[in-house]
């Protein structure tokens, strides 16, 4: 019964199996010692791997980068991040694009600097004046309050909380 | 006698095989590992005088030290003085977000003009906290939200 399975037969002449030195299971008197490779399976796992590299892919590239212990706060109502001026707040300093700055008039300084830069740069257009914030989800509003303060002072109307979607 | 035509061709694997390579290292070196979105919030305070402003229905929600949430809906029409302050006590320290969000629904649904909540947290208040706040207000229908310095 095993002996006329379709699987028992495909076993025995296969080109793997008929490709065996010791134990040829082939009818054909000649073999060929080159061992085709099966390219097909090969082709399978790249194209699943291209596909969800593909998934994950995105066109806006990687606006953040959070340093090793600090956790962005969960938030389901989210929208895409976009390429807007950092500022981020990481164990008591401030930094605006990674420039370190130690107070809040510090900040106030760098944004104007970045507001300027903007006004030179696009002349004619209306300021939108967004500022991406990025801290650690434990940490206090006091801190929170100097970057607020300064965006206002600076003429920063809009924030853009970073956040991990739920 | 005519030899029968052979219908059997290979095809040739090997530009696939270039291309999902290239492709693959392509995406590998582009690919963003974690997803970061993003809250958008407006500054509670602004540049434009009071009187020039419009009135237009807002929500205060105040985030007291005890997780309690207070809301004061000011400038709307339609809502009765004893819903403008409600108060929702904290749950086992932390804010009760079900009952903020079905307060929310509440006051939405008696004064659909209330679109704007400001959200003015305690200098304790964790940023956790103040981004679960703004997401549940957000879910419920308050789409505007500001934040207002201490």
């Amino acid at each position: 019964m095993l002996t006329r399975s379709v699987l028992s037969q495909t076993a025995l002449t296969s080109e793997l199996g008929s490709q065996s030195i010791l134990n040829p299971k082939d009818d054909k008197s000649k073999r060929s010692l080159i061992a085709p490779l099966l390219l097909t399976a090969l082709i399978d796992a790249f194209s699943i791997l291209v596909i969800f590299l593909l998934i994950n892919f995105s066109s806006t590239g990687e606006i953040l980068f959070i340093s090793k212990g600090v956790q962005l706060p969960n938030a389901s109502s989210t929208d895409v991040l976009e390429r807007n001026t950092v500022v981020k707040y990481e164990s008591g300093k401030f930094y605006i694009d990674d420039k370190e700055l130690t107070d809040q008039n510090g900040l106030i300084q760098e944004l104007l600097v970045v507001r300027k830069q903007w006004a030179e740069t696009n002349s004619g257009e209306e300021f939108p004046g967004i500022v991406t914030i990025q801290a650690d989800k434990g940490t206090k509003y006091e801190s929170l309050n100097s970057i607020v303060l300064a965006m206002a002072h600076a003429g920063f109307g809009e924030i853009r909380f970073a956040v991990i979607p739920k | 006698m005519k030899k029968k035509k052979i219908l059997d061709f290979e095809l040739n694997l090997i530009p696939f095989i270039n291309l999902l390579s290239t492709c693959i290292c392509f995406l590998l070196v582009t690919a963003v590992w974690v997803h970061i979105g993003s809250l958008s919030v407006k500054q509670a305070v602004g540049g434009q005088p009071a009187s020039e402003t419009e009135k237009k229905a807002t929500a205060w929600i105040f985030i007291e030290k005890d997780g309690a949430v207070v809301f004061d809906v000011r400038d709307s029409r339609t809502l009765e003085a004893k819903m403008r302050k409600s108060t929702v006590p904290a749950k086992e320290g932390k804010m009760d977000l079900e009952t903020v969000t079905k307060l929310t629904q509440d006051l939405k649904q008696v004064d659909p003009t209330l679109r704007t909540a400001l959200i003015q947290p305690k200098a304790e208040t964790s940023y956790e906290d103040i981004i679960d706040l703004m997401d549940t207000v957000k879910r419920a229908g308050l789409g505007d939200l500001g934040v207002v310095p201490l």
